[in-house]
């Protein structure tokens, strides 16, 4: 198997195919400090892509309630537990966090879901270490979640005087997941009629439908589960980063790229999307100005999720704040400290930084920020705080600026019936 | 909805096992929300109003726990720190677009969240 290079890990893996990287990467932040399950971004895409017949069980875009939920579920704990299966013990870190763009989060020493296939499954042409979710795990996006319940010990009924909705008694917090568009795609690995392919203009995963046959190897290979069986068309489905939208050929973008549906509904504003441009050698290449690129590289707050799959990922996450570390550390990799230490103090350029998220439709590129008088100085939490009237400003593909944000003390303006009230 | 019960032998399913977490997590988590979308433009009532619905699950689980005069608590010290200011956007000036109609749906000049 081909060695490629995958800086989540830092270190060289084992891959089907020789690497070859797009010119620019499509790339998301979500900070799931934000998210309260409102689901738009869910129903967005449902109406968006999904609503046909053949698709009812397909969620492009879905948020879980973690630890409890997945869709399908138990997906990330059963890719675990295989990987823990094919390398006891051994899935581990080393080296530790460091400032290397190479190497941000130090060393995995572990298997990947690639490695782990080609050390123990059999024949050959399995190339990726996997399973295929039962019906009955795809059956319920929100298990025990959005579903309202009857009576405990009491099947097929519900509550014949109300209903109610789970409360959890412990720690929680809700996972938005789409594809992740990943850079060594598992599904694209798995393949074996190549109808998966990686888009060389902004890397984005799509599956041909006239090369599909509906053999669900990707189904049974993508270790985050985003790709999807459509029994009616006898062919397998998966995100399309909402392309038209990406290119820039949706009616309302007058030509400049724009984010995608899921982002554009999300009323917590917690996503930001983008396309980075990357080096030769598939890492990001410098962008010291790209919102993402900041949030990823610079602040290093935004981290990947469940890099130790292998498949590096676009898709990163600021982590919650007030989950437990162990958690978050097998979800995030080992920068989840260094990253939670600097959000819940952020300094000025990253307090800027985060106003830009969900400002507009369109794909930032570029920003600059203009410093500004202080206008708070004070505690919170136990912390001092410092409140700047910065001005960000926000960028497109050509240059051109799409907006700018900036802090005003509160006005109160009349309507005109009071007018002259005192 | 769910079909089945949970089944006591399956590993995945996290049937009795304990979960760390406690009152501090769940006021920390209440902060975090009440901090995120105090910064965002939500005022007081807004805030509370997160709380208040039994469809945002984690706000409104914080609430049952902690109870009404924690969650004002916990949102009045980020309004202290985030509620004096609001933010602006203003839009791009896009009079190079103004002929075209798709260029004008949506269009804002200034924003104020």
């Amino acid at each position: 198997m081909p060695s490629v290079k995958n800086w989540q890990l830092g270190r060289e893996m084992a891959y089907p195919y020789e690497a070859r990287y797009p010119e620019r990467q499509f790339a998301f932040v979500f900070n799931i400090n934000r998210c309260i399950a409102c689901q738009s971004c869910t129903m967005a895409c449902k109406s968006t892509w999904t609503f046909s017949k053949g698709q009812e069980h397909m969620w492009w875009a879905n948020v879980e309630t973690k630890p409890y939920g997945g869709y399908p579920q138990f997906w990330d704990m059963k890719i675990l537990e295989k990987l823990e299966e094919a390398n006891p013990e051994g899935q581990s870190w080393s080296g530790g966090v460091s400032d290397e763009k190479s190497k941000p989060y130090g060393r995995f020493d572990g298997q990947t879901i690639f490695e782990a296939a080609e050390r123990s499954l059999t024949p050959d042409s399995a190339r990726v270490l996997g399973y295929l979710p039962t019906d009955e795990e795809w059956n319920s996006p929100n298990i025990y979640e959005d579903n309202p319940m009857g009576q405990k010990g009491v099947r097929n009924k519900l509550s014949e005087t109300g209903e109610q909705l789970p409360v959890h008694n412990t720690w929680f917090f809700y996972l938005a997941r789409i594809c992740n568009h990943c850079s060594y795609p598992a599904c694209l690995a798995a393949c074996p009629r190549t109808a998966l392919y990686k888009r060389p203009e902004d890397g984005i995963v799509l599956l041909d439908q006239e090369q599909c046959r509906g053999y669900r190897k990707c189904v049974e290979a993508c270790p985050y589960k985003k790709t999807m069986y459509r029994g009616n068309t006898r062919t397998s489905e998966k995100c399309i980063a909402c392309y038209p939208r990406v290119e820039g050929k949706d009616p309302e973008s007058g030509g400049d790229p724009m984010e995608t549906r899921c982002m554009a509904a999300c009323i917590g504003q917690i996503r930001m999307q983008g396309l980075v441009k990357l080096a030769a050698d598939g890492t990001w290449a410098e962008d010291r100005q790209n919102p993402l690129y900041y949030l990823v590289h610079v602040a290093k707050v935004a981290l990947p999720l469940y890099p130790q799959l292998g498949t590096q990922p676009n898709g990163y996450y600021i982590p919650p704040r007030w989950v437990p570390r162990a958690y978050l550390r097998q979800m995030f990799g080992p920068g989840v400290d260094r990253a939670l230490e600097r959000y819940t103090d952020p300094d000025r350029e990253l307090r800027a930084v985060l106003q830009l998220f969900r400002r507009s439709n369109k794909i930032i590129f570029r920003y600059e920020m203009k410093e500004g008088p202080k206008v708070y100085e004070g505690m919170l939490h136990g912390k001092p705080v410092t409140l700047y009237n910065d001005t960000v400003i926000a960028y497109g593909k050509t240059g051109k600026e799409l907006f700018r944000t900036t802090v005003e003390e509160p006005v109160h303006v009349r309507p005109a019936i009071h007018a002259n009230s005192i | 909805m769910p079909y089945d019960d949970p089944e006591p032998d399956d590993p995945h399913l996290l049937v009795g096992v304990s979960l760390p977490g406690d009152e501090a997590t769940t006021r920390e988590m209440a902060a975090a929300f009440a901090d995120e979308f105090a910064q965002l433009g939500f005022d007081r009532e807004g805030l509370l109003l997160v709380f208040a619905n039994p469809f945002y699950a984690g706000a409104h689980a914080a609430r049952e726990l902690l109870g009404d005069d924690e969650i004002a608590r916990i949102v009045d010290e980020s309004l202290r720190v985030y509620g004096g200011q609001r933010l602006l956007v203003k839009d791009a000036d896009q009079d190079d677009e103004m002929e075209r109609p798709e260029a004008l749906r949506g269009r804002r000049a200034l924003r104020v969240l």
